[in-house]
């Protein structure tokens, strides 16, 4: 087993380790919302998000092997790396992709201890422009593209980040308003029964259209290190052990369920009810996947924030924790370079010790830094039993699943 | 950085729409199909004056209810396809107004 074999083994395992980091912190993407209205029980919320973002997975046979493109120049535009990076067993890419690797998790893990809903997306492209630049320089990093079409880290990330939250929110803004003047006069425990199933449907499209989307970067970064070391040549497919292993690993992240980040969607931003949360989900399916059909990258969690305050708005007399909002943008606003400096801190650690030595270095940092982050979470846990107390004072009343007999 | 705004605006347009007629559009059918629910049920279902019974059941309501739910089971249906359909390299095309699978160019 050569050095080179050796640190693609990690490249390939932090890889892993990060898609299960954006399995579970985007379950409260889709869940949160049917979780704080009870229309599904905690646990039943997250095991079906988690298998549809498994099926999702492996939907996505699209070949998203250009994914690092969009940001830094690692790749040649069909996907093979840059040759000035290959030689020598490819370590020079290696390095790179495990340093913007280790940035994206560090970052994913650190705002889940504070239960803020950031960016997965932002956090993976932010820890690989950090490497970059700390690898290639400035010119590393593809800016601004080359100005025939949406690309480059304004094109693909500042730019989509400003105007999808927007544009969910008005959405859902316009949805809540509808459907609370269409159900005036009707009871409301008729229409909070109905609107949970409501809720239920659109939560899972959610579902869905994120593992299509998200488990797909991981996919493609994997297959990069893969062709950089000579293990792979085909640019038009993806190993099937990838797709398996990628597909799984975001499915189980998904399954554990960021406990945290969704007890801050579910009940932080805003008090939700049915209608509204029915309202933000249909916004936040419609507005991805009419994304993703033009060819708008965007970030799940961003969308579904927008939507869910947009539900607030909408809704006549609802209060809107404002506050909670500002800290959230305040993070987004962070994450891309929060997560660079990681990516090239880590970077600069690697080729100082250089080699082997090196990416095991960053491997063990990594490593530390989860195991510390955890066992903080420990002093505060936040799970199943009770994500849904109330944001404030009094513990919250007992409530009844949809489709588990009350319609009465 | 002004091509790219551009090219963003344009896309955010499009977004903006297509979002407004699914993202709300089928939510408001979802809520009106509620409401004939309620008023096909009746009774409970409805807001009413206390002490006296409520408003009488209308089957109609009922049946036109469950038209509606299906016109959004469809929508539903239609993104999943498109999720689908995009995941094996199609797309899908509009241009004889109802919705059709084509190869992605």
């Amino acid at each position: 087993m050569t050095e080179s074999t050796v640190i693609l083994a990690l490249v390939v395992i932090t890889a892993l380790g990060f898609d299960f980091t954006n399995g579970f912190h985007d379950t409260a993407n889709a869940m949160a919302t049917s979780i704080a209205t009870n229309a599904l029980r905690p646990k039943v919320a997250v095991a079906l998000s988690g298998l549809l973002n498994l099926i999702g997975a492996f939907l996505s046979v699209e070949v998203a092997l250009t994914v690092t493109n969009a940001v830094v120049k690692i790749q040649n535009s069909d996907g093979t790396p840059k040759e000035s990076l290959t030689a020598g067993g490819g370590e020079a890419l290696l390095i790179i992709v495990l340093a913007g690797l280790v940035g994206g998790i560090v970052w994913n893990l650190l705002t889940w201890l504070l239960g803020l809903p950031s960016s997965s997306s932002h956090a993976l492209f932010g820890g690989l422009i950090g490497a970059s630049i700390a690898g290639l320089g400035w010119s590393g990093v593809n800016w601004n593209g080359n100005g025939s079409k949406l690309d480059g880290v304004v094109g693909k990330v500042i730019l989509p980040a400003i105007m999808s939250p927007v544009i969910a929110g008005v959405i859902a803004a316009v949805g809540t308003w509808l459907i609370y003047k269409v159900v005036t006069g009707v009871a409301q425990r008729f229409t909070d029964n109905g609107f949970r199933w409501g809720q239920i449907g659109s939560a899972s499209l959610v579902s869905l259209a994120h593992g299509t989307n998200d488990a797909q970067k991981t996919m493609g970064v994997i297959t990069l290190a893969l062709i950089a070391t000579g293990d792979w040549t085909d640019t038009k497919n993806i190993p099937f052990w990838v797709k398996v292993s990628c597909a799984l690993a975001i499915a189980l992240g998904t399954y554990l369920g960021g406990w945290r980040i969704i007890r801050t969607l579910g009940k932080g931003l805003v008090e939700i009810a049915p209608p509204q949360g029915m309202a933000a989900e249909s916004a936040s399916a419609a507005v991805i996947l009419a994304s993703s059909h033009l060819g708008f990258a965007l970030s799940t969690t961003h969308v579904a924030t927008g939507s869910i305050l947009g539900s607030g708005v909408g809704k006549p007399g609802a209060q809107v924790r404002w506050r909670v909002a500002g800290r959230m943008i305040s993070a987004w606003l962070i994450t891309l370079p929060a997560a660079a400096i990681v990516g090239a801190v880590m970077w600069f650690i690697g080729d100082l010790i250089g080699g082997l030595g090196g990416a095991i270095a960053i491997f063990l940092l990594l490593v530390a830094a989860a195991v510390y982050m955890y066992l903080r979470s420990r002093r505060e846990p936040v799970g199943h039993h009770n994500v849904n107390d109330e944001w404030e004072g009094a513990p919250d009343a007992e409530k009844v699943p949809a489709g588990a007999g009350s319609a009465s | 950085m002004s091509d790219n705004l551009g090219f963003a605006l344009e896309g955010a347009w499009k977004v903006l729409f297509a979002g407004l007629v699914l993202g709300a559009g089928l939510p408001l059918l979802f809520a009106l199909g509620i409401r004939s629910l309620a008023w096909g049920a009746g009774g409970e279902a409805e807001v009413h004056e206390s002490g006296v019974t409520g408003p009488k059941p209308q089957p109609i309501g009922t049946v036109l209810g469950w038209v509606l739910f299906a016109i959004v089971l469809l929508g539903i249906a239609l993104g999943i396809t498109f999720i689908v359909a995009s995941g094996f390299g199609k797309a899908l095309s509009f241009e004889h107004i109802y919705p059709t699978i084509i190869d992605k160019h």
